[in-house]
């Protein structure tokens, strides 16, 4: 099938024109999606029309924060107005168009360009990625040998977080189109020719000699696990089976929100992700900070048993809770009762709880008589 | 802030000031590069060329410390051109004719001779702001943290006050906060004169309705505020101290002098992660747990009040924050919780203790937070949907004030002894006193030690050589730091970063703060620097 296009691009995506935003105000136009006459916006894209009807089309190499490329060809779908099958992400609706999200043709499709890049992978695919996914929801056509994968790495690159493993990259340009559409660094790219085509930085720099800011966007929207924290790497495969809990980043007054992907025997947190894009306030972002910076969780320094000082020798030693809570209660209490109140202060945290703000002024007020009760770094 | 994150990307015009919005809040500086990228006019007023300065239409580079001259100026063109909104003015604000009186001195000329940025560009600014009506201001420490920290907070609401920028989609007056609950520690009363929910402990009824909900008295007696306590623990007028998560021996100003004053501490209770300075001085060290080891609710910039959930478990004997101050409050007689047994506190009991007392929050519990993902105050009831944007429909209680505001030097500048004017922040790598982020080994190797910026002219005067060693030096102390020569800096001011234990820039502030927050002036005071002798090699 010549005219079903499901060769993995071998270049460089063409860089997009505009983005997909409907023009509002304007007239809508009709259309018809797998049988059903559907309004649209000029400017709409089929995957717009098709996601608002809650049909699934699978992409690769679309990530709603970016302009469309329509680099990876896993979108195409039958449209009346084209011979060949059209890249849904970027192909706009127009009035009376006639549009097959689940044709035979459009299935086969996808099972031979999933076959492609199946045999461009090394090994197995990374279970729970974009394209692990599309792989167990389509099948993929028998009859593929593999082929001998020749993109290069940054084998020198020694920066602490981001990891890039070549073999599974399939040269979708989300990384790189992040980082200079939405990070706006643009501290990697699309380099080198024909079957060398790889990511790259200037020279093949390590990314702490690129103007890379080290926020691992790139790792989120990566479809397959070509690029992957360094930390997780060892843990890539196993992942997906692991759980992840939703809180919100400790650090600064943004709140991201954050997906902890935890081994719960081992009490450590193995990754940082972001929710997927649309679904917080962090669209599908984190910094450097909230994504990498949580080693000091689990770090041997902590503090793992209340001390006390003991007066004799003028050292801090280990106790058991019971003790030191009521040195606390008793010390504070001294003071009170020999100075007054007001002889005391309570500083609170701007990096603790609602809950635990609460209780510290409540402790202040209720429990020892003063108002001495004020955050650090009041502003 | 009055708006949200998510309003950002639609705005017509971004107006950042004292704000270095890349480093310190990365995710709220994508939002305005994506809201620059659609046509967004950028205007950054920030005595650095910080990264986010570099893509602005109009750069203030405005000198340390001369805010309030800028702002004067920006409103005084807006009045002298009439771009004010007249019917907003009128009927939503008051204090209209102090203002115009008081800036009506400030043309754009005087203001150029006093904080460097050409007329021109005053001008501009203040146009353009006036005349665009999705038009949002941001703004962090670098407003705040001066002594005349709260007269810049008033000329920038003076300015939205006049342009009715107020109660509209992506404009506003929007403080970004930046440590990540400084807005839910303030929200739940860890404050001097408001009880939990902005509510004044001067005010006999909310004393006495707190009173009865905790079951004992609620002082009348006002509260010191941070930088008032730590005044009075170097003069011996607090004579015992709780502190939670913060190392103070390195976060406040003038340490060297509050180093001097822990000894004559009787009682120091310290609850942290880690045996920090403060810890290594206190007579009792409780571990707690961190962020991912607990739950609870942070409420971020926006007022958004979002779940904090226990992924793992503390290490060893460590608890959650809550858990020991239950703890500490139990012993006192004090019930957490009311009407609970204090061993079955949890934390979303205490959330509906404080939502009960405050109607901002009343509407909000945990059960809620978990079904629908964060919600933004005020949120009076249990069926409303928050509030994403403050004031639609007008100032929320009574009228808008506009306060009229005169321009005072800092308090410290430049003179002959120490001839440069030193500045601090913050940068993306690390987090205040980078208890945490330096035990990030990626993060070290990315920025492992102190710097000082230095511009190239004062280098070459001085000796200094990009990468050589050098002492920095203030009426307070001196440190030393890598020599970082940069046109970020104006020529005649350093910066340099607080994140570094060893380099304690706070060892060499000055111990002054706005006179009405006591927040602390980190942002201007006068240094020297000298080269310092290269290690002999080997
Ligand atoms: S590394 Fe991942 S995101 Fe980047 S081009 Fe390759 S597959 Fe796409
Ligand atoms: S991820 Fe970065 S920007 Fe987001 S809250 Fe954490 S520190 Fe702030
Ligand atoms: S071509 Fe449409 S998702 Fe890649």
């Amino acid at each position: 099938m010549p005219d079903d296009d499901h060769r993995p691009p071998s270049a460089a995506p063409a860089a997009s024109p505009d983005a997909a935003l409907p023009a509002a105000g304007a007239t809508a136009l009709q259309l018809v999606v797998d049988g059903e006459v559907v309004q649209a916006q000029p400017g709409e894209t089929l995957l717009d029309v098709a996601r608002r009807r809650g049909v699934i089309v699978p992409t690769l190499c679309h990530d709603d924060r970016l302009h469309p490329t329509g680099a990876c060809r896993m979108c195409l779908v039958e449209s009346s107005d084209s011979r060949r099958l059209v890249p849904a992400c970027r192909h706009p609706v127009a009035e009376g168009l006639q549009v097959q999200t689940d044709s035979e043709r459009v299935q086969r499709h996808r099972r031979a360009l999933l076959a492609l890049y199946q045999a461009d992978q090394p090994e197995a695919v990374v279970p729970g990625s974009e394209l692990d996914r599309w792989m167990r929801r389509y099948g993929v056509a028998a009859g593929v040998p593999a082929l001998e994968n020749q993109r290069q790495g940054r084998p020198d690159d020694d920066n602490a977080f981001i990891r890039f493993q070549p073999e599974r990259c399939i040269l979708c340009a989300r990384c790189t189109r992040y980082c200079d559409e939405v990070e706006a660094v643009a501290a990697i790219g699309i380099g080198h020719r024909g079957p060398q085509t790889t990511v790259v930085t200037a020279e093949m720099r390590g990314l702490l000699d690129t103007s890379c800011e080290l926020c691992g966007g790139c790792v989120d929207t990566c479809p397959t696990g070509a690029l992957v924290e360094n930390k997780a790497l060892p843990r890539q495969m196993e992942l997906a089976d692991l759980p992840t809990v939703r809180t919100t980043c400790g650090y600064c007054g943004v709140g991201c929100q954050m997906d902890l992907t935890v081994d719960r025997e081992k009490g450590e947190i193995v990754r940082v992700a972001s929710p997927p894009p649309g679904t917080t306030t962090n669209d599908g972002n984190l910094c450097v900070k909230g994504r990498f910076a949580t080693g000091y969780v689990g770090h041997r320094d902590r503090l793992t048993t209340p001390l006390v000082r003991d007066h004799a020798t003028g050292e801090l030693v280990p106790t058991d809770w019971e003790t030191a809570l009521d040195r606390a209660t008793a010390s504070l209490r001294g003071v009170a009762a020999r100075h007054g109140a007001h002889a005391l202060g309570f500083i609170s945290s701007s990096r603790a709880t609602n809950e635990e703000n609460y209780l510290v002024q409540k402790l202040a007020r209720a429990a020892f008589g003063t108002n001495n009760c004020h955050q650090c770094a009041a502003t | 802030m009055t708006n949200s994150i998510g309003e950002i990307r639609d705005a017509d015009l971004v107006f950042v000031i004292g704000s270095n919005t890349t480093e310190a809040h990365p995710i709220i500086a994508m939002e305005m590069k994506r809201a620059a990228l659609r046509g967004a006019k950028l205007i950054v007023a920030d005595p650095r060329a910080t990264w986010l300065a570099g893509f602005a239409d109009i750069h203030l580079r405005l000198w340390p410390g001369t805010d309030v001259a800028l702002l004067s100026a920006m409103a005084h063109v807006i009045l002298d051109e009439g771009l004010h909104d007249r019917a907003f003015v009128e009927q939503q604000t008051e204090g209209f004719e102090q203002v115009r009186d008081a800036v009506a001195e400030w043309t754009p000329e005087r203001a150029e001779a006093i904080c460097g940025v050409p007329a021109a560009d005053i001008r501009a600014a203040a146009r353009a702001y006036a005349t665009t009506r999705r038009a949002g201001i941001y703004y962090t420490l670098g407003i705040t943290e001066h002594t005349h920290g709260t007269d810049n907070v008033y000329c920038l609401s003076n300015l939205v006050l006049l342009t009715g920028h107020l109660g509209v989609r992506s404009a506003g007056l929007n403080p970004l906060r930046g440590q990540n609950n400084v807005q839910g520690a303030n929200d739940a009363g860890a404050s001097p004169i408001f009880l939990p929910g902005y509510q004044r402990v001067a005010d006999p009824s909310v004393r006495a309705k707190f009173s009865a909900a905790w079951g004992a008295e609620v002082p009348e007696t006002p509260g010191k505020n941070l930088n008032e306590m730590m005044h009075d623990l170097r003069h011996g007028a607090i004579r015992g101290m709780f502190v939670m998560g913060e190392d103070i021996l390195v976060s406040e100003p003038d340490v060297a002098g509050l180093d001097a004053a822990l000894p004559g501490l009787e009682a120091l209770v310290v609850v942290d992660l880690f045996l920090t300075e403060t810890a290594k001085r206190a007579d009792v060290v409780l571990p707690a747990a961190a962020f991912a080891e607990k739950d609870g609710t942070f409420t971020n910039s926006e007022r958004r009040v979002q779940r904090v959930r226990a992924a793992v478990p503390p290490p060893g004997d460590a608890r959650p924050d809550w858990q020991i101050v239950s703890a500490l409050l139990q012993r006192a007689g004090v019930d957490p919780v009311a009407g609970k047994a204090a061993d079955a506190v949890v934390p979303s009991d205490i959330y509906a203790e404080l939502a009960g007392l405050c109607d901002k929050f009343a509407g909000i519990d945990h059960a809620r937070i978990e079904a629908e993902g964060g919600l933004q105050w005020p949120c009076p009831l249990p069926n409303h949907p928050g509030t994403p944007t403050l004031h639609e429909g007008g100032p929320m209680r009574g009228k808008g004030l506009l306060v009229p505001v005169q321009y005072r030097g800092s308090i410290e500048t430049p003179d002959a002894d120490y001839p440069l004017l030193m500045s601090t922040g913050r940068t993306l790598y690390h987090y205040n006193v980078a208890t945490q982020t330096r035990r990030e080994p990626g993060i070290v190797a990315r920025q492992s030690a102190c710097f000082v910026e230095v511009h190239a002219e004062d280098a070459d005067a001085l000796g200094l050589r990009d990468g050589g060693r050098c002492e920095v030096a203030t009426r307070r102390g001196s440190i030393e730091a890598a020599v970082r020569v940069t046109p970020r800096v104006q020529k005649g001011m350093i910066w340099l970063p607080m994140h570094f234990a060893e380099a304690r820039a706070n060892l060499l502030t000055i111990d002054a703060g706005d006179i009405v927050t006591g927040t602390a002036e980190y942002k201007v005071c006068a240094a020297r620097v000298r080269p310092l002798p290269e290690p002999a090699a080997g």
